[in-house]
C-alpha cells in the first residue's frame, strides 16, 4: 500500500514538473503559434523585416528575384551581426554589383558630448568613407578657435588611433556647417568610442560648446546606384 | 500542422537511426553489452553514428550514402532479428518515454523561437549550410574561422537534410535529443527508484535549459558529450563493470574524438577526463595501453587533418608571445579580471552553486574515494584551463570574458553532477542511519 502510494506520489510530482516546464516556457502558446503562423513569418518576426537583421526583406528579395548570385549585403544597424546567412547559397558566386543596403540612414553622423577636456561620442558607424563636415552647437553666437582638432579612438590598452588631425583657425558660428572633406575608413568601428580633442582650448571656451556633430560620407551613396527594390530604409540596388 | 508532423517524424527518425548498431546487433544473452541500459546503448549508438559522420565529412563522402547504408543495415537487422523478438516481454520504458517527451517539448520551443545567436549567424550556420548544400570539407576555408571544428554543424546539416529536407531547425532537434539523452543518462547513475531518477533528470533540465543553448551554438553539444562521457567514466568505479573496462575505454575514446571536433576546447576537456580516469583507476596494462594509444591516435588525427587541409589557428586570437614575455603586472591584472568574472559567472550557474558545495562537503566530511578524487582532479584541470586560455588570449581579455566565459563555464558544468551522485549513492544511507539512531 505504502509502495503504491509512493509510486503514485512520484508520478504526481513528475506530471507537475512536466506541466511546470510547459507553463514556464509557454509551450502551449508556442505550439498554437506553430500551427497558425508559418515558418517564414515566424523567422521574420524574430530577425526583423526591415529592422535589426532584416531577414524578412532579404528572403523576400531572394524569392522575388530568384538570385543566382550572392549579393553584397550591407547592414547599417550596428547591434546585430551580418545577416548574409539568411540568403547565402554555396552554389552561387558573390556579385558585388548587386547590393542590398539594410537600415540605410539618411545621414551618417557622430554626436560628441563634452567630457572633461575632450568630446566623446557613444555612437558608432560602420560604412562611412570619410568626414564631410563638422557642426558646433554653441551656447554663444560664435567662438574663436585657434588650435588643432584631433579625432581619435582609444584601444583597450589605451593607445590612440588618430582618425583626423588638422590645424583649425577660424571664427565658428553656432550650428554653422564647416566643410572638411577628409577621406578615411578609420572612423568605422562598432566597438570603440571616438573622441575629439581641441588642444589649447580654455575651460571657459570648452564650456561654451554644447556639442559637436561630425557628419560623414556614405561609402555606398544611393545617388550612385539604381534602386531596384525599396522598403522603408532597406534597398536593393545595382 | 505539417511542421508538427515533421517534428514528430524527425524525432522518430533520430530514434530509428540510433537503434544501430548495438541495439540490433547484440542478441547474444551472455554478451557484456547487456550490462548496459537502453539509454547506454543509445548513447553508444550515437557515439558510433557521430564518428561515422565525422569520417564521412573528412573523406567528403556524400551523407546520403551514409543514410542509405544505415537504413539498409537497420531494415535488414530488424528482419533478421524478427523471430528473436519476444513481443510479450516488451515493457513500456517510462524513463525513456519521459526522455522522448522532453525532446519533443524542447523541439517545440526550438521551432517557435528560431532565432540564431550572434556566433551562429557569423560562423556556425555557414558551416552547416556548407554540408547541407553538399559542399566539400575544403570549402570551409572560404568562410570565417576555418580553424573552428565542424562536426557539430555536420550533425545539424545531416538531420536538416534527412528525412524531410525542409526547415533548418529540424537539424537542431538532434541537439535537443542529445541533450535530453545525456541528462537522462547521467541521472541513471543514481541508486534510487525510476520515479526519483526521472525527477532528478527533470530538475537538471530545469536548471540548465534555455533556448539560447539551441540557437545554433555548439556549447550544448560539448555539455552533452561531456555528460555522456561522465556516465561511462562513472562505470569505471562500479564493480559491476570491471570486466567491461576495455569496452568503456573504446566508448570514451569515441566520445573524446567527437568532443575534439565540436569545439577547440573540447580537445582539452576530453583529455582531462581520460587523464583523470587513468590516474584514479588501477587499470590493467592492456587497458592502459589502449587508453594511451587511442588518445595519441585522436590527437595525431587532429594534427594530420589540420595539416592536410592547411588549416591554421587564427594568430590574432591568441597572443602567445605577449603572454610568454612574462610582463608580471599584465599577468597579475589579467588574473584579477579572470578571477572577478569567474566568481560572477560561477554564481550565475545554478549547477555549480549546487554541486561545488556538495563536492566540498563530501571531500572533507568523508574519507576520499577514487571517484571523488576523479571529480576533484577534473575540477583543478578545468579551472586551470580557464585561467590559461584567458591569459593567452589577447590583451582585451575583459571583452572576451564577457562574450564567452559564461558559455565556457557551462560546457563542463554537467560533469559536477557526479558530486551529487556520489553523495546520494554512497552517503545518503548514512543520514537515514543517523536519523534512526536519534
Amino acid at each position: 500500500m505504502a509502495k503504491k502510494f509512493k509510486k503514485n506520489f512520484g508520478v504526481l510530482i513528475i506530471s507537475f514538473l512536466i506541466l511546470s516546464f510547459i507553463y514556464n516556457h509557454s509551450l502551449f502558446r508556442k505550439l498554437y503559434n506553430i500551427f497558425v503562423i508559418n515558418f517564414e513569418s515566424r523567422l521574420t518576426k524574430k530577425h526583423g523585416y526591415c529592422f535589426r537583421e532584416s531577414v524578412g526583406f532579404l528572403r523576400m528579395l531572394k524569392k522575388k528575384y530568384k538570385f543566382n548570385f550572392n549579393p553584397l549585403i550591407v547592414n547599417y544597424e550596428d547591434a546585430v551581426p551580418d545577416s548574409g546567412w539568411s540568403i547565402y547559397d554555396n552554389h552561387n558566386k558573390i556579385d558585388k554589383n548587386h547590393k542590398i543596403l539594410l537600415n540605410y540612414p539618411k545621414n551618417l553622423s557622430l554626436y560628441f558630448k563634452p567630457l572633461n577636456k575632450v568630446f566623446y561620442s557613444e555612437g558608432t558607424v560602420k560604412h562611412s568613407n570619410g568626414i564631410s563636415n563638422i557642426i558646433f552647437d554653441l551656447k554663444d553666437e560664435h567662438i574663436r578657435i585657434d588650435s588643432k582638432i584631433k579625432i581619435y579612438r582609444k584601444t583597450f590598452n589605451k593607445k590612440e588611433i588618430i582618425i583626423y588631425e588638422e590645424n583649425f583657425h577660424r571664427l565658428v558660428e553656432n550650428k554653422q556647417i564647416i566643410p572638411i572633406e577628409f577621406k578615411t575608413k578609420k572612423i568605422n568601428s562598432i566597438f570603440k568610442p571616438t573622441f575629439i580633442e581641441i588642444s589649447d582650448l580654455s575651460n571657459n571656451q570648452i564650456e561654451k560648446i554644447n556639442s559637436i556633430i561630425v557628419n560623414l560620407n556614405h561609402e555606398f551613396n544611393l545617388k550612385n546606384f539604381t534602386i531596384i527594390e525599396k522598403f522603408n530604409n532597406c534597398y536593393y540596388v545595382k | 500542422m505539417t511542421e508538427i508532423i515533421k517534428i514528430l517524424i524527425q524525432v522518430l527518425f533520430i530514434l530509428f537511426i540510433i537503434s544501430f548498431p548495438i541495439t540490433l546487433l547484440e542478441t547474444d544473452k551472455k554478451s557484456k553489452i547487456l550490462t548496459f541500459s537502453l539509454i547506454d546503448k543509445l548513447s553508444i549508438n550515437l557515439i558510433f553514428l557521430i564518428n561515422v559522420l565525422f569520417f564521412a565529412s573528412m573523406l567528403n563522402i556524400n551523407s546520403k550514402y551514409i543514410l542509405y547504408s544505415y537504413v539498409i543495415l537497420i531494415i535488414f537487422l530488424y528482419f533478421f532479428n524478427f523471430r528473436k523478438f519476444n513481443f510479450k516481454s516488451i515493457k513500456i520504458d517510462y524513463y525513456f518515454l519521459v526522455l522522448l517527451s522532453f525532446t519533443i517539448l524542447i523541439s517545440i520551443d526550438i521551432a517557435h523561437e528560431l532565432y540564431f545567436a550572434w556566433d551562429t549567424q557569423v560562423h556556425w550556420f555557414f558551416k552547416a549550410l556548407n554540408f547541407f548544400q553538399d559542399q566539400e570539407f575544403e570549402n570551409l576555408n572560404n568562410f570565417p574561422v576555418s580553424d573552428y571544428p565542424h562536426l557539430g554543424t555536420y550533425i545539424w546539416s545531416f538531420f536538416w537534410k534527412f528525412p524531410s529536407n525542409s526547415f533548418e531547425y529540424l537539424g537542431r532537434i538532434t541537439y535537443a535529443f542529445i541533450y535530453t539523452l545525456s541528462i537522462f543518462s547521467i541521472t541513471e547513475c543514481l541508486r534510487v527508484n525510476v520515479c526519483e531518477k526521472i525527477i532528478f533528470a527533470i530538475l537538471l533540465i530545469f536548471l540548465t535549459y534555455n533556448y539560447e543553448l539551441f540557437s545554433g551554438l555548439q556549447d550544448v553539444l560539448v555539455f552533452s558529450i561531456i555528460l555522456i562521457m561522465t556516465k561511462f567514466a562513472y562505470y569505471f568505479f562500479e564493480k559491476k563493470f570491471i570486466s567491461n573496462h576495455l569496452q568503456l575505454i573504446l566508448i570514451l575514446l569515441g566520445a573524446a574524438n567527437i568532443l575534439c571536433w565540436i569545439k577547440n576546447e573540447g580537445i582539452f576537456y576530453a583529455f582531462f577526463l581520460l587523464f583523470c580516469i587513468f590516474i584514479t583507476n588501477n587499470l590493467i596494462l592492456k587497458n592502459k595501453i589502449a587508453l594511451i594509444t587511442g588518445s595519441l591516435i585522436i590527437i595525431s588525427l587532429r594534427i594530420f587533418i589540420f595539416n592536410f587541409y592547411n588549416t591554421e589557428l587564427n594568430p590574432s586570437y591568441f597572443q602567445f608571445e605577449k603572454t610568454l614575455n612574462f610582463e608580471f603586472l599584465l599577468i597579475l591584472e589579467k588574473i584579477k579580471i579572470i578571477t572577478f568574472y569567474l566568481i560572477i559567472y560561477f554564481s550565475q550557474n545554478p549547477i555549480y552553486l549546487l554541486t561545488i558545495p556538495v563536492l566540498i562537503y563530501i571531500t572533507f566530511k568523508y574519507p576520499l574515494k577514487n571517484i571523488t578524487k576523479f571529480v576533484i582532479y577534473f575540477l583543478i584541470l578545468n579551472f586551470s584551463f580557464i585561467y590559461l586560455i584567458y591569459l593567452f588570449k589577447s590583451t582585451e581579455v575583459e571583452i572576451l570574458i564577457r562574450h564567452n566565459m559564461l558559455r565556457v563555464i557551462f560546457q563542463t558544468s554537467g560533469f559536477y553532477f557526479l558530486a551529487i551522485i556520489i553523495l546520494i549513492n554512497n552517503y545518503a544511507h548514512l543520514f537515514k542511519i543517523k536519523l534512526l539512531s536519534k
